[in-house]
């Protein structure tokens, strides 16, 4: 992993599309600016594991789920 | 036609009529294109077998069957991605989740997005706190 040293107001660039600039630090807590094209998603680390975690979970049912669910769950409407 | 082993049994499938994920799935990159199996009996679920990877497949469901007030609504990237000018032709699901105790819950925290026209979905965080990834069913 790359690591770099920088004060608040300081920047990188990731390739040529990406600035991160340091906004402020204040106790224990670092606010970042990001600027990238809208077609690349930024993500919290926690909630992007939280969802891929969730997706690995959903992806483990057993094949007779869907029938015996199937019987159970309703539609609203 | 093609086939894929799954842990369903043999699935056949047409490789020009995927459901084509172009980012993968969140956290899952490399699952970019899906069988579609639809619903038995005309019931609320149906699933999507991954032919990338025949270990995944995963359990969807319209949200508008349980959640009334629930709508998302692409953004120009996401419109982009699925390749699409008009929203009206956005669809949205939901992943369900069974855990071993069969007290399913629906993920409305990422939903998959989805056109019809052109095969292709993506699946979006929504950044509202207010949806959870295990989001029990109403109580009917």
């Amino acid at each position: 992993m790359l690591v770099l040293s920088r004060k608040a107001g300081e920047g990188f660039l990731i390739g040529d599309d990406i600035t991160v600039t340091i906004i402020e630090s204040k106790s224990g807590t670092i606010r970042i600016g990001i600027d990238a094209p809208r077609d690349k998603k930024i993500f919290r680390q926690e909630v992007y594991d939280k969802i891929k975690e969730e997706n690995v979970e959903a992806s483990r049912w057993n094949p007779v789920d869907i029938d015996s669910l199937g019987g159970t769950i309703k539609k609203r409407n | 036609m093609e086939t894929i082993q799954t842990r369903f049994g043999t699935i056949e499938y047409d490789a020009s009529n995927l459901l084509h994920f172009p980012a993968g799935m969140i956290g899952l990159p490399n699952l970019r294109n899906f069988i579609v199996i639809p619903p038995k009996k005309d019931g609320p679920l149906f699933w999507i077998q991954n032919v990338d990877d025949p270990d995944f497949a995963f359990i969807l469901t319209d949200p508008a069957n349980f959640f009334l007030d629930y709508s998302v609504v692409p953004d120009d990237s996401e419109k982009n991605s699925l390749k699409i000018e008009d929203e009206k032709d956005c669809y949205t699901l939901s992943i369900v989740t069974v855990p071993a105790d069969q007290n399913i819950t629906v993920n409305l925290a990422a939903p998959i997005l989805y056109s019809p026209q052109t095969n292709r979905a993506i699946q979006v965080v929504l950044e509202d706190n207010k949806y959870q990834t295990k989001t029990p069913l109403p109580q009917t």
